[in-house]
């Protein structure tokens, strides 16, 4: 049976407290080392961290060297790392990203697709949203990342399933409010029934102006099933091992990815294109 | 659908977020604890024993009667409440304050109405007054006790109960910090007594306010939460559309005492639209 050990690095960060997340980043890449894991997963933004101000514009030339700074560690590392931070590009745009790091390069970076601006969320004030999903190749397989609200949607992790992603990881900053816990779990069930692969997602703890990160970081199998739960609300170092062999033995029989028809795709896109009109 | 009441693990859940939110503005600002104006009224209560939890010895309870007005039976539920949760406290009546206000205003001008109720707002203010200096005195933060029935319907004074640097309950209705005070251990007695702001003799919110406090919750949950219209609520509620109105109005006007000051733009930069960043800023 072909598994993958991951470590799940459920941090506090802070929104401009580059030391901090920085401290709480190297803390659980030793704990990571420890428990000899293939991969270590942090949430969402865990460098600069996630929130609502202007912050993210003053210090993303810190975040940018804590991210080589992890690129440099990796070298003598065994654990691949999945980090969330800001990404810069040529013209200065700002994007929501992860980024895949390991033995001293970077395998990948994913900028966030689906950017939010609704309820506290600020996004576009920020960043530009992503135009790609694509699959990276690691030592495990192929790998798809996803960041928080990219999971909300059915279209980000089909394109992942249909570029062969035998996993996906979904970084996160999850704001805490009545039942969201919940709607999280829905929401990545979904994405897994649809598309039969398992997802790891792992949201941020801890707490800034009043607003409460939720942690409670999942994990499921490719069938579903709901297989590590972290705390709520507090920092967490969780180790879960996960079947990759699932997915192929699944689809044998449920054969509905493989199903979806062209033309209905280019229905799809009719009808956005209607609805856009 | 109306679902203001709040299961076990979620009143559980609460706590635990509100006692964080205590600790992390403390943390932050490296103060040495909190200062929490204590009346013996469910939410000072609720907030106080919160407030031990975060802060342990390092919250301070400041109970400040007016003799002959706040009710006994208030000031002795406060020094219930410290006794219980074993909570330093200070005990100041404010009467003497009180007096001088009004020494200072002609006999024949009090009889007004509107200066009746200038001069009860001024009694939280000097609470107020007595809350800041011993935030100043000792760096501690002022923790506010209000809760978002009241600052929806504006049912507080303005820098008076209203001043404070963190509202850990105003996310929760009036019935809902009911529930969360009962999970915490708080007497019966406590939450089961009639509310009151306090500012004259024998004053109770409902009667103040025209409804019970349930009615209350389920018309602004209707507004806010579901964000249905007057109309749409006077129909899901079975209610007079004007009760509602009337509620709604006093949502409508009260905007101003959940804001900070307006500042008129001048610039690019105006520090309270374009400007924007964290309180707990790193």
């Amino acid at each position: 049976m072909r598994k993958i050990s991951v470590g799940i690095g459920q941090i506090i960060t802070r929104l401009g407290d580059i030391q901090g997340n920085r401290e709480r980043i190297l803390k659980f890449i030793e704990e990571g080392k420890k428990k000899n894991v293939d991969v270590i997963v942090f949430p969402e933004l865990s460098t600069l961290g996630f929130g609502s101000g202007d912050i993210y514009l003053d210090k993303v030339n810190e975040n940018l060297q804590l991210v080589e700074e992890l690129v440099e560690i990796s070298n003598d590392l065994k654990p691949y790392l999945i980090v969330g931070f800001v990404d810069r590009d040529e013209r200065g745009f700002f994007y929501n990203a992860a980024a895949i790091i390991g033995k001293g390069k970077i395998l990948g970076v994913h900028r966030k697709v689906q950017l939010v601006n609704y309820r506290l969320f600020d996004e576009k004030r920020y960043f530009a949203p992503g135009s790609s999903v694509n699959v990276f190749d690691t030592p495990w397989g192929k790998t798809g990342i996803l960041i928080c609200e990219d999971v909300w949607f059915p279209e980000p992790a089909r394109i992942l399933a249909f570029r062969g992603a035998e996993i996906i990881f979904v970084l996160s900053a999850s704001p805490f409010d009545r039942g969201k816990p919940e709607v999280w779990e829905a929401f990545l069930k979904s994405r897994i029934y649809d598309n039969i692969l398992p997802m790891v997602m792992v949201n941020q703890a801890g707490i800034q102006d009043g607003v409460t990160y939720w942690g409670g970081s999942m994990v499921f199998d490719a069938a579903g099933n709901l297989t590590h739960k972290a705390e709520l609300l507090n920092q967490q170092f969780l180790v879960a091992e996960i079947n990759l062999d699932l997915s192929r033995v699944l689809r044998r029989r449920d054969i509905r990815l493989r199903e979806t028809r062209m033309e209905i795709l280019e229905e799809l896109l009719k009808a956005y294109r209607e609805m856009q009109k | 659908m109306i679902n203001i009441k709040l299961k076990n693990d979620e009143l559980e859940l609460y706590r635990k977020i509100i006692v964080n939110s205590i600790r992390a503005r403390i943390d932050k600002i490296h103060a040495r604890g909190g200062v929490v104006a204590l009346s013996g009224g469910i939410d000072s209560s609720l907030v106080a024993v919160l407030a031990k939890e975060a802060l342990g010895e390092n919250v301070l309870a400041l109970i400040m009667p007016e003799e002959g007005v706040s009710p006994d039976s208030d000031t002795n539920h406060a020094i219930k409440i410290v006794k219980k949760f074993d909570i330093p406290h200070k005990i100041i009546p404010i009467n003497g304050a009180i007096d001088w206000f009004f020494d200072i205003f002609p006999e024949k001008e009090l009889s007004k109405r509107e200066v009746k109720l200038a001069l009860a707002n001024v009694k939280p203010k000097i609470r107020m007054i007595i809350n800041y200096l011993h935030a100043n005195l000792e760096n501690r933060i002022v923790i506010g006790t209000t809760n978002k029935t009241e600052l929806l319907l504006g049912y507080g004074t303005k820098y008076g109960d209203l001043a404070a640097d963190i509202y850990p309950i105003a996310d929760l209705y009036k019935t809902q910090v009911w529930q969360l005070a009962e999970h915490v251990g708080i007497p019966t007695e406590i939450v089961r007594k009639k509310p009151t702001a306090g500012l004259w003799k024998g004053q109770t919110d409902e009667e103040e306010l025209g409804h019970t406090y349930q009615e209350i919750d389920k018309i602004l949950y209707t507004l806010v939460e579901l964000e249905f219209s007057v109309k749409e609520a006077s129909e899901y509620l079975g209610m007079k559309e004007e009760a509602i109105e009337d509620i709604f109005r006093r949502v409508k006007m009260s905007e101003h005492k959940r804001k900070t000051p307006t500042i008129t733009r001048l610039s690019r930069m105006c520090l309270d639209k374009d400007w924007r960043y964290p309180v707990e800023r790193y």
